[in-house]
């Protein structure tokens, strides 16, 4: 690896740097000579990924604007992409936006409309990346999953790579101080000094300490002086053994989540682009299923079959399995859920079928149980939103979760996380960094901005979020189930149990991005692309993080190679 | 004109080492996506393209970095960087906004480059360059992350650049202890260079001091077409075309260039004559079509009679200074060093410098000696 340029972002091997600068010289050449709307469909129609991997980057330039029958094709491009009109369509993009007025609207050529159901969905129908099964091969399908398959057989290194970086990018600590007044500071301190004390067995010190924050929190305004409330009382609870009841029924917990999914944009997001991830995989697929690790209230799933329903060629039917814990009032909350999606299945002529699981843990679950079909038959998808640190709980469990995803055979497996370092060994330094990942968090939820969430929002996704600092500081063993870690831990626990990654382009992050100018504080949120995943966070500060992944190609019985798997319908 | 542009590349790719030409060639070809012709800006895909880092609280190589919200209702942020002091392994939060220690300190407002409509204050580029000032000036490093053009044409950048430097001049914790006052230089790259400028004009009148600018490869123009335009276009990556395109992006509708904001000391530029204007140290690259006009700036300064260094690097080309690989990095920091300094001797006698043995000498030099105090001239 060219050390120079890794510093700046670029992962170029030594030894091609040569033959990269040669394609860079190609490619500006070939863009010379290209007619303005050349370029122009390199810029808006054309999916980029991972730009980190500039040989990659720049190679994938160069095929959209030659044929692999010029002379400037690469040899590594074997599919012909026999249809150049079809290329530069966009993948098939589901949203819950508005985008009258916008420019972008032209350009996708799509129609919106509004529905007002329960869910608030508003869809767009965008180009889809299915086609027609009589027409041969599928160009743009084959260009997009050309992208993907050069970009896992590469993945070796690229796994070699990001896990040298994973081990370098756990020590970085990134910090967006949004509050410098002097109170503020005071509060701080006084906080980090009692879970120092804490941490110190210091109980008689700690209590002091404790007390003296509340005083300080109560002259303290906004974000601040909420969190600052959470993490004291969270301290309390740690210092007098009063541990909180984690036997709270789930559905007031979904309910929570529901305000938050509301007030902010990060659940919408990690929705938006795991179901962009899935939406791609299922293409070309006749039946698919999904199965969604935590299905509360099955807020994902709407928009995902809105936009199966609007496929060209129409929709293939989805199969659903719902995961949820045990509710103590014996209701099913899990066939609730699957009911009122068959309702809406029905509305949009879409074949559904539901199952819902009742588990304690998702390590409970026996692959066995949820009668996948074989892949040549169904597609499936394995979606977790904020499930799989909680594994991280007890012993064993995410090997045997992990497992169990291979044995599904997925196609595509969602995963979505807190971006922060919530399971370090040392209590101080989690405490240090939930202070700081729940300050942004509480800041963002402030944010000035045209539509503010409505105060009950606000309000519920403030207890949503301070139950979660309760777990992380007042909590230990299994019962602290909050362990989030970063994506570069994520990255390489993915990478050991072999799965290899799938990359989120740049069509989702720019309609990531667009969904996040209709929220509040708009401009404070932030889409960063990062070796493939795609997170968002306040400011410079990234609170999220979306990654896709594939079996590694190994793993996969029915596919010889990892391009031959994307065209397994 | 395809035998023109192989001729164009390949005298490009013998000037600069290869990591050099695939940094800016890459940065090139990307961008010539992003310019539309109707004057909008694909800003989607360049957040995408644009590789990013986070701050890190964590000393990496004796700095460390946080990113603080200047004014919430523009969103403004920036990012400091200060040296890690040794007595803390992991800086707290207290750490972060410690008062600094030394009788002097000095404190750079950095304004990155991008013509005004590319980068940020966390692109991986101007992170890493922010990184080393702080080691090569023992200064704590200031980076604006100012609004762009075209969504945000004049006058936001300056307007943020302005924020900024009344921010920092106001940090207790930034005053040095000799006098109780924040030392402030101005450091900024091409489009940042021009913001330095701006904010100094700006300082003046509002009387709070700045100790000194430095302008790398600082971008300005005017309605005229210059020799070095001329003889240069398209040779080192970068044409008059895109030059061009940026103005338009950056200036009030229907200005051309030679607004004062592009053209200092064209018809519409303010008379800097009897001006607390601060001592500038400009540098200018042998291969960069712009150098009429950055000579022109140096020629306005020393005619209104204000102190100017004119550093110019025979056969540098944009972006030298963001790798390590070439004797004009190592020229340009040490002189930065030496200027923010305070034991800095004024030289106006400026020519060109030959660079030839300057790298090996100044490694040599400093492996035996083991400070950056050590002068050249």
């Amino acid at each position: 690896m060219d050390e120079l340029l890794a510093v700046l972002g670029y992962n170029v091997r030594s030894s091609d740097m040569v033959d990269v600068a040669q394609k860079l010289e190609q490619l500006e050449m070939v863009m010379g000579n290209a007619q303005e709307d050349g370029i122009s469909h390199l810029s808006s129609g054309t999916v980029h990924y991972n730009p980190s991997d500039l040989s990659g980057w720049v190679q994938s330039m160069l095929t959209e604007l030659n044929p692999p029958s010029s002379a400037f094709a690469s040899s590594s491009q074997q599919t012909p992409i026999d249809d150049p009109l079809l290329a530069p369509s966009e993948s098939s993009t589901i949203t819950t936006l508005d985008f009258s007025g916008s420019r972008q609207q032209s350009e996708h050529q799509s129609r919106i409309y509004n529905d007002n159901s329960d869910y608030d969905l508003s869809a767009i129908p965008g180009v889809a990346v299915y086609r027609r099964p009589d027409q041969q091969g599928d160009g743009e399908k084959s260009s997009k999953r050309m992208k993907t398959a050069s970009s896992s057989s590469s993945s070796s290194t690229q796994q070699v790579q990001e896990n040298g970086l994973a081990s370098v990018a756990e020590s970085t600590r990134p910090v967006v101080v949004v509050d410098s007044q002097e109170t503020g500071v005071r509060l701080v301190h006084t906080l980090m000094a009692c879970a120092d004390a804490v941490q110190q067995d210091n109980m008689k010190l700690a209590d002091a300490l404790v007390k003296h924050i509340g005083l300080l929190a109560a002259s303290q305004a906004g974000a601040m002086r909420k969190v600052a409330t959470y993490f004291a009382e969270a301290l309390a609870r740690r210092i007098y053994r009063i541990y909180p009841q984690d036997s709270l029924e789930s559905s007031y917990s979904d309910i929570l989540q529901m305000h938050f999914y509301e007030a902010c944009p990060y659940l919408k997001f990690a929705h938006f682009t795991a179901n962009q991830a899935i939406l791609e995989a299922f293409a070309g697929a006749n039946r698919v299923h999904v199965i969604d690790f935590g299905l509360k209230q099955g807020m994902q799933w709407p928009a995902l079959m809105q936009a199966l329903a609007l496929r060209p060629g129409g929709p293939p039917s989805f199969r659903l399995t719902g995961i949820g814990p045990p509710q103590p009032d014996n209701t099913d909350a899990l066939q609730q859920v699957g009911w009122k999606l068959a309702q809406l299945a029905e509305t949009i002529g879409v074949e559904f079928e539901f199952r819902g699981f009742v588990a304690n843990s998702l390590a409970d679950l026996e692959p066995s149980m949820l009668q996948i079909r074989p892949p040549e038959v169904e597609a499936v998808a394995v979606n977790s939103v904020l499930e799989l640190h909680r594994l991280l709980a007890r012993p064993g469990a995410i090997e045997k979760v992990l497992s169990s995803i291979k044995a599904m055979k997925p196609k595509i497996v969602t995963v979505v996380e807190q971006e922060a370092s919530h399971n370090g060994p040392v209590f101080l330094d989690r405490f240090t960094e939930a202070l700081h990942y729940y300050s942004n968090l509480f800041d963002s939820l402030e944010g000035c901005g045209v539509s503010p969430p409505s105060s009950q929002d606000l309000m519920m996704s403030e207890i949503y979020l301070g139950r979660q600092i309760c777990n992380v500081v007042a909590c230990e063993g299994a019962e602290r189930v909050e362990r989030h870690e970063t994506l570069s831990q994520w990255r390489s626990r993915m990478g050991s149990a072999g799965f290899d990654p799938v990359h989120l382009g740049s069509n989702a992050f720019k309609q990531a991005s667009m969904l996040l100018a209709l929220f509040a504080g708009g401009d404070g949120y932030r889409v960063e692309e990062n070796n493939g995943c795609l997170m968002l966070g306040w400011h410079t500060r990234p609170l999220i993080a979306t990654s896709a992944w594939q079996l590694n190609s190994n793993f996969n019985p029915t596919s010889t190679s990892a391009s031959t798997s994307a065209h397994s319908q | 004109m395809a035998g023109s542009n192989e001729v164009n590349l390949s005298e490009s790719k013998r000037v600069v080492p290869l990591n050099t030409w695939i940094l800016i060639s890459n940065f090139k070809l990307a961008y010539n996506l992003l310019r539309r012709p109707d004057g909008t800006f694909n800003r989607h895909l360049a957040e995408f393209l644009d590789r990013k880092v986070p701050a890190n609280a964590n000393p990496v190589e004796g700095v460390f970095s946080f990113d603080v919200i200047i004014d919430r209702s523009t969103s403004l942020l920036s990012r400091i960087y200060r040296p890690a002091t040794g007595e803390e392994a992991l800086p707290s939060i207290m750490e972060l906004e410690k008062p600094v220690t030394g009788d002097i300190v000095p404190v750079i407002l950095f304004f990155h480059g991008g013509s005004f409509a590319h980068s940020s204050a966390n692109s991986a580029i101007y992170d890493t360059l922010c990184r080393r000032l702080v080691g090569i000036c023992k200064a704590v490093v200031v980076s604006v992350n100012y609004r762009r053009a075209p969504e945000n044409p004049y006058p936001c950048a300056y307007d943020d650049g302005w924020a900024a430097l009344k921010w920092v001049n106001s940090r207790p914790w930034l005053k040095s202890e000799e006098d109780s006052k924040v030392h402030i230089y101005m450091v900024g790259d091409s489009s940042g260079g021009n913001i330095v400028h701006n904010v100094a004009l700006k300082a003046v009148e509002s009387g709070i001091e700045v100790l000194g600018n430095i302008l790398l490869n600082p971008m300005f123009g005017g309605q005229e077409r210059t020799e070095s335009e001329k003889r240069l276009d398209g040779k080192y990556f970068v044409t008059i075309q895109d030059r061009d395109w940026y103005w338009r992006a950056f200036l009030p509708e229907g200005e051309d260039r030679d607004h004062a904001a592009c053209n200092p000391f064209g018809p519409n530029g303010k008379s800097l004559v009897g001006m607390k204007f601060p001592k500038s140290l400009v540098v200018v690259a042998g291969l960069d079509l712009v150098q009429d006009w950055q000579l022109a700036y140096v020629e306005g300064l020393k005619k209104a009679g204000q102190e100017v260094k004119h550093l110019y690097l025979d056969k540098a080309t944009i972006g030298f200074y963001l790798l390590p690989n070439n004797d004009h990095f190592y020229t340009v920091m040490d002189e930065i060093s030496n200027f923010v300094s305070s034991n800095y001797v004024e030289d106006d006698k400026f020519g060109e410098i030959g660079n030839g043995d300057k790298c090996k000498n100044w490694l040599v030099l400093k492996a035996l000696i083991g400070g950056w105090s050590f002068g050249w001239y």
